[in-house]
């Protein structure tokens, strides 16, 4: 019963990747630049351009030239640790807006390249004859002394157009000038506004404290809500002890249910580098997450294992999610391609739509780019942190689980061919919970989960994977592959170790026609068709956040369905996960080798209106793959494979075209197929279900 | 003739111990291994007359096959060197032999280990009551064939799984509810005026269902014995002096007395694909035994080598004479549980109980009790209620039973109001226990939901009793509870049976009906257990030889209602499956089901009432308002209502529907 803001674990992942921030640094930069290029162009201030094209002065201007070089400098690590989000339901991922860098230079040898009045480290042009100026009887410029200092009191290049915004109600003309300024000279309070407390501009020397050493340090804050509303239904059972309502007399009662969420994220970092112009050599970050939720649900004991308490419940936590320290250890070629490794708690994904492990983490990560940044690896290691029940957050006051994960991957851009990026990972989950024994936050055990033998559980699993992302053509293309081999020490059916053996495969086309993209999407999950053999053959993941086939605006996956009957504290699917899998909890259930599997094939289209509006729309058919271990579980053969139809519609709104205020609504209904009714039913007078979303995300 | 032994916590301890399981097979009882699933039947439309159901064949034990039983027992016992009392039985409850080995334990203790794990002191109900170890042998030998049938094999292990304050007993399930069957155990008692005794003359002296000493067992030791698929028996083998429950299912325990029944049924072992491992309740899957083939020592099986040297066949009064003697075919005359004639039942699938002779013990008839009611049941009445009942449950799917798919198989009880029986149907292999257990539940739901309860209560002479009703009164605040306003049915009457208040929740206090949480476990249930914990006594002194005089064929010392009418003449029952049944305000019955899942049970004995209301009309369940889920029970900072009854998920072979008691 988590309720996880629907934007939240996005907004997570690119905060912490600081890719919306610095994406936002980025253009205020480029904002600058293009200022600047027009400040030196203005005959005002011809003085600027004598003194650049004086030779004498060439020392002095290699370093001021150093400034126009690096600006040049992708942000490499933005896009190592958060590879491109291709969703184009994920709101947050737009801002991303990779897909624009990512032109056409067919026919130019992108290494060899230099584009005319363009300069880059390390590569010259043949350079033109010295001119040797010879002109007697000429006066030189005045030296730099000449000018009264405290006319450009500009401490660093991050204040310099600042000092030109006009005092409050003096003469603004030089806006008329000079227009781009004005975006220079907002007040602190605009979020497109420099300021300081969020990374625009390094910490002044005068208030930098004495333990900083060195210069470039940033200092970032971040506040975002996150507001969800969420009626919804399921098929829920009625309290086996006690009812909410006489006449209870079947297994399934009412069905509709409401969350609300309240979510505010607080983040503090600080950066020592030059931010957008090239990695940042530390980076300390801290965001904690408050969360307030409200849930009321029309039956007993469904909110807690006391069936005397009420069905309503409103709890609150701060998670700590992030908590790290990260050093940029070098560059390995003049283009940034760098090391650097990350301890901490710290966002990880560990492919390009979320499907294996997507969550901020406790581990140590050592990643960095090669040739170019064509090349990205990650190697890490994590243990996975205990979650609060009821909100998902990470809590640190409990001691980590015996659940430790291992990867290595590798991000090949080009290949194989161009427009495509391949993925090749190795993830290894250790889980040692044999012994645990959990009771989650509302009194139902999670670990061992309540499922077949009851017995604790350790296994291990290695996932090899292999993912591609990009284009072919015109047809956006993502995919994934995984396969999960390993033991389960005790199969909760046979009380025996266990292979595991089973796999993963999901695609995504889509083909955009002017404002609109049409999206079909295929996934494939594998179930265990026999959970009484030695071999595990359900697909399970660590922690899946998949963003796929409509992400949590379709039912299926934002949704959990309680497997009434089948096993007590158990879900057919996880709250925003895809997979059937028959866990105790995403968040704090085992990993569940016996499962049923997932068959999904969906439609889906985006169209973007105006540039405030969008409207999606996905339809999905859902199947079991193997219906063996339900039919066990709930002593019932013959359960048909038919899950049904995920319809769902949404509407993204973004008054300002920015990411600082975007509001979502979004609708979905389960059309159960046979499977489904043949294993659950409700009392309302209704044959389908829904799941209404509004979610309002703010941030500054 | 309580008396406090030591030997009890220690082996109490010994219990707890756990092991990795030796590194075999897990799930090898020594049956037919089943890799693949058995095809599910395609279910028939049921019309009513029969043909649904197809009859276990006949089998049963013979001489040599018990002392092989006894010899493999044995056996292991010597290697174990646990020198043991072993039991065979057959599956109407007939006790076959007795092998007492030579120093084995002559008695054991009942546990007074308490659910919260202490020893209680003092101890209540039958908790820390000494017994003969035969007792203990044939009660676990009884439980582990009454429990069984050809599509279950459970244990005394899997019992002490299901009876307990928690589902499943594990350090992780504090909070759930209550097993499905809590109070079973109280069930087949010595003083029940259904099961037969030992002693019977000519042909009705295998007629069963016999009663236990003890009723039925939660001390693993107990495995049912099985031929050609068919449960033929049971042994129990009782050594270690303990006479206790499993409180942890999640450990493997090393059980000396389970590992000795395993040995034994070596060559009667169930099919694997039936065994209670197969077989999950809530997700949750139920266990056969701890011990598998791979713990024992090799088998020895020649009886001719251990009899008389290694101990000796011997006499318990009351059960056996000492001699082996071959076990009765369940499904002939002669073991008391027949096919029914066509002018005993209309649909040619019942079972009914008989005498040996032919004669149907229970034939359906009217109501007995003109006295106290307008208009009793008649007979035509009592008839459609069981027709309907046995549709019902032809048609119901079966949640304890393999292969998936299996029609339910349960035993149906209708009585008045007085308690009397009126008629008795069983499906062909419905397991035995499921017969008595009925009866009680009928008599419980009859009972409860009758004017007359709390006077009955009030004129028990034990004043322990009596206070139940002071209890109920004040905790339902209603100084008029139990004088018939309501309708108790028994999952009603079990949500205030059970030691906390709502079940399972903990840190709530006991039902009125239990005992506190303090002082309770498997052998201190409350008003059940004292009902029928004088006639228990009586019973162990006449078997001990204390006493010449057994316990009479009656149990409970609740005033008649007329001369030689009792409500509760065997006792009552806590666990749910069955309603009152009414003429429109007026209590006239009770139908009881035993047999399957309790949703089953619930659904066969509501909507079977139901059905046959509107059938012949007039009769049916009792009217919404006078139900027992309107009582609301305050309990300061909470309230919380009972519940009537809860029909199961998926309940039919012959359609998907869903939810099908909604609004009746």
């Amino acid at each position: 019963m988590s309720a996880v803001a629907s934007s939240f674990l996005p907004i997570m992942a690119v905060i912490s990747g600081q890719a919306d921030q610095m994406e936002a640094q980025q253009l205020s930069v480029e904002d600058m630049e293009t200022s600047l290029n027009a400040l030196l162009a203005s005959e005002k201030f011809d003085w600027l351009r004598a003194n650049n094209a004086n030779p004498a002065r060439a020392d002095l201007n290699a370093g001021a030239g150093a400034t126009e070089v690096d600006v040049a400098v992708p942000n490499n690590e933005t896009t190592t640790s958060e590879p491109p989000e291709a969703d184009p339901d994920k709101v947050v991922a737009d801002a991303v807006g990779d897909e624009q860098l990512e032109m056409d230079f067919d026919g130019v040898t992108a290494d060899e390249a230099l584009i005319d009045g363009r300069r880059r480290p390390g590569v010259h042009k043949e350079l033109p004859e010295r001119v040797t100026q010879n002109n007697p009887g000429a006066i030189s410029a005045p030296p730099p002394e000449a000018f009264p200092t405290d006319e450009f009191p500009v401490p660093d290049r991050w204040r310099i157009l600042q000092s030109l915004c006009p005092q409050k109600g003096s003469d603004e003309s030089i806006f008329k000038v000079f227009g781009a300024l004005q975006h220079n000279c907002r007040s602190t309070l605009n979020p497109y506004g420099q300021n300081v407390l969020k990374g625009d501009k390094p910490i002044p020397a005068d208030k930098k404290p004495s333990f900083l050493k060195g210069d470039d340090w940033f200092f970032v804050v971040n506040a975002i809500s996150d507001t969800v509303i969420e009626p919804r239904s399921f098929p829920i059972p009625v309290g086996i002890q006690t009812t909410e309502r006489p006449g209870s007399i079947n297994v399934f009662g009412r069905s509709g249910s409401e969350v609300y969420a309240q979510t505010f994220i607080t983040g503090l970092a600080l950066i020592k580098g030059s931010t957008a112009y090239k990695p940042p050599d530390v980076e300390y970050r801290l965001t904690l997450a408050t969360q307030i939720n409200h849930v009321n649900v029309p039956e007993r004991r469904v909110l807690f294992v006391e069936p005397s308490k009420k069905s309503r419940r409103t709890d609150y936590f701060v998670g700590v999610q992030e908590a790290f320290f990260d050093y940029h250890l070098r560059n390995t070629s003049a283009r940034h391609d760098f090391d650097s490794f990350r301890i901490g708690i710290q966002p990880m994904q560990a492919d390009f739509r979320g499907f294996l492990f997507q969550d901020n983490q406790l581990g140590f990560r050592l990643f960095g780019t090669r040739d170019n940044n064509r090349v990205q690896y990650n190697l890490g290691a994590f243990v996975q942190l205990e979650k609060d029940t009821n909100s998902g957050l990470n809590d640190i006051t409990q001691t980590p689980r015996d659940s430790y994960i291992f990867f290595a991957n590798l991000y090949r851009q080009d290949l194989p061919f161009v427009g495509l990026t391949s993925q090749f990972s190795v993830t290894y989950n250790m889980n040692r919970e044999k012994n645990d024994i959990q009771i989650d936050d509302n009194g139902f055990p999670v670990r061992p989960a309540l499922i077949g033998d009851l017995r604790g559980r350790s296994y291990d699993v290695i996932y090899p994977g292999y993912a591609v992302d990009g284009r072919i053509g015109r047809i956006n293309v993502s995919g994934q592959i995984y396969g999960a081999f390993g033991e389960d020490r005790n199969s909760i059916f046979t009380s025996e170790p266990a292979k595991i053996s089973a796999y993963f495969a999901a695609a995504e086309a889509s083909y955009d026609v002017d404002f609109l993209r049409f999206r079909a999407s295929g996934l494939f999950a594998s179930g265990d068709g026999n959970p009484y053999n030695n071999i595990e053959a359900g697909f399970d993941a660590i922690f899946e956040n998949p963003i796929f086939a409509g992400a949590d605006t379709s039912y299926w996956i934002r949704q959990t369905i309680p497997f009434a009957g089948g096993g007590r504290v158990i879900s057919i699917n996880g709250r925003n996960g895809i997979l059937n899998s028959l866990r105790s909890s995403k968040e704090q259930g085992q990993s569940n080798f016996n499962n049923p599997g997932t068959i999904l094939a969906g439609a889906g289209m985006d169209a973007d209106l105006t540039p405030t509006l969008r409207l999606s729309a996905n339809a999905n058919h859902l199947w079991f793959h193997k219906t063996e271990s339900l039919e066990a579980l709930r002593v019932e053969g013959s359960i048909p494979s038919d899950i049904g139809w995920d319809l769902s519609t949404a509407a993204i709104y973004r008054p300002k075209a920015t990411q600082n205020i975007v509001f979502r609504l979004s609708g979905a209904a389960l059309l159960p197929g046979k499977g489904f009714k043949d294993l659950f039913d409700q009392t309302d007078k209704r044959d389908f279900h829904y799941s209404i979303l509004f979610n309002a995300i703010l941030a500054f | 003739m309580r008396n406090f032994r030591f030997s009890a916590a220690i082996s109490a301890v010994a219990l707890l111990l756990t092991s990795c399981g030796g590194g075999g097979d897990s799930n090898d009882f020594g049956g037919t291994p089943s890799p693949s699933p058995a095809p599910s039947p395609t279910p028939s439309p049921v019309d009513g007359n029969g043909g649904a159901y197809t009859p276990p064949s006949l089998e049963s034990l013979s001489i040599a096959d018990v002392q092989t039983i006894i010899a493999q027992a044995v056996g292991e016992a010597q290697a174990r060197n646990l020198p043991s009392v072993i039991a065979v039985t057959d599956r109407v409850g007939n006790v076959l032999a007795v092998f007492e080995m030579n120093g084995a334990a002559a008695t054991a203790t009942t546990s007074a280990r308490t659910a919260l794990g202490a020893l209680n002191n003092p101890p209540i109900d039958v908790q820390d009551v000494t017994i003969p170890a035969a007792a203990g042998a044939i009660a676990k030998a009884i439980t582990g064939a009454y429990l069984s049938s050809a599509g279950n094999a459970f244990s005394s292990r899997t019992a002490s799984q299901i009876i307990q304050e928690h589902f499943p007993p594990a350090p992780s399930t504090a909070g759930l509810e209550s097993g499905p069957l809590f109070g079973v155990q109280f069930s087949q008692l010595p003083c029940s005026d259904f099961n037969q005794r030992f002693g019977n003359s000519g042909a009705a002296a295998l007629i069963g269902p016999k009663r236990s000493p003890l009723g039925l067992s939660a001390d693993p030791g107990g495995l049912p014995l099985y031929k050609n698929g068919v449960v033929v028996g049971a042994i129990g083998v009782m050594g270690d002096g303990d006479y206790g429950y499993d409180p942890n299912i999640l450990d493997t325990d090393i059980d000396d007395e389970e590992a000795i029944a395993l040995a034994g049924i070596q060559g009667f072992s169930p099919p694997g694909a039936v065994s209670a491992n197969r077989i999950s309740i809530d997700g949750t899957q139920l266990r056969f035994s701890d011990m598998v083939v791979s713990d024992l020592s090799p088998l020895q099986s020649n009886f001719a080598a251990i009899n008389g040297t290694a101990g000796n066949l011997i006499p318990v009064t009351g059960y056996t004479a000492g001699a082996i003697i071959a076990g009765t075919a369940y499904g002939t005359e002669a073991s008391g549980i027949r096919p029914s004639t066509a002018s005993e039942f209309k649909n040619t699938d019942a079972f009914v109980l008989t005498d040996g002779t032919g004669a149907n013990r229970f034939p359906i008839r009217a109501g007995t009790d003109a006295g106290s009611v307008a208009a009793p049941l008649t007979a035509a009445e009592t008839r459609a209620i069981l027709e309907e009942a046995f549709i019902i449950m032809s048609r119901a799917r079966a949640q304890i039973r393999q292969p998936l798919d299996s029609r339910a198989q349960v035993s149906i009880s209708v009585v008045d109001t007085h308690g009397e029986i009126l008629g008795i149907v069983r499906s062909p292999d419905a397991p035995i226990f499921g017969t008595d257990v009925s009866l009680q539940k009928a008599r419980t739901a009859s009972f409860f939901s009758g004017s007359m309860a709390a006077s009955n209560l009030l004129g028990y002479p034990d004043t322990d009793v009596a206070a139940f009703v002071g209890r109920v009164r004040t905790f339902l605040n209603d100084p008029n509870a139990l004088t018939g306003a309501t309708a108790f049915a028994d999952r009603s009457g079990g949500n205030l049976s059970r030691p906390y208040f709502p079940d399972g929740e903990l840190g709530r206090p006991n039902g009125p009906l239990s005992r506190p949480i303090e002082d309770f476990n498997v052998f201190a249930t409350g008003l059940q257990s004292a009902l029928i914990f004088p006639n228990l006594g009586q019973h162990l002194a006449f078997v001990t030889g204390a006493s010449l005089t057994d316990t009479p064929m009656r149990c409970t010392n609740t005033p008649d209602v007329v001369a030689g009418q009792n409500r509760l003449e065997n006792g009552i029952q806590i666990f749910p499956g069955s309603v009152p049944i009414y003429r429109g305000n007026q209590l006239i019955g009770g139908i009881g089901v035993s047999g399957d899942g309790i949703d089953q049970d619930d659904m066969i004995s509501f909507l079977g009432l139901h059905n046959a209301g509107l059938r012949v009309g007039g009769i049916g369940n009792a009217p919404k308002t006078m139900r027992a889920d309107n009582i609301v029970v305050d309990l300061g900072n909470a309230n919380v209502r009972l519940r009537y009854v809860n029909c199961p998920f998926a309940p039919f072979l012959d359609t998907n529907d869903q939810n099908v008691c909604e609004g009746l």
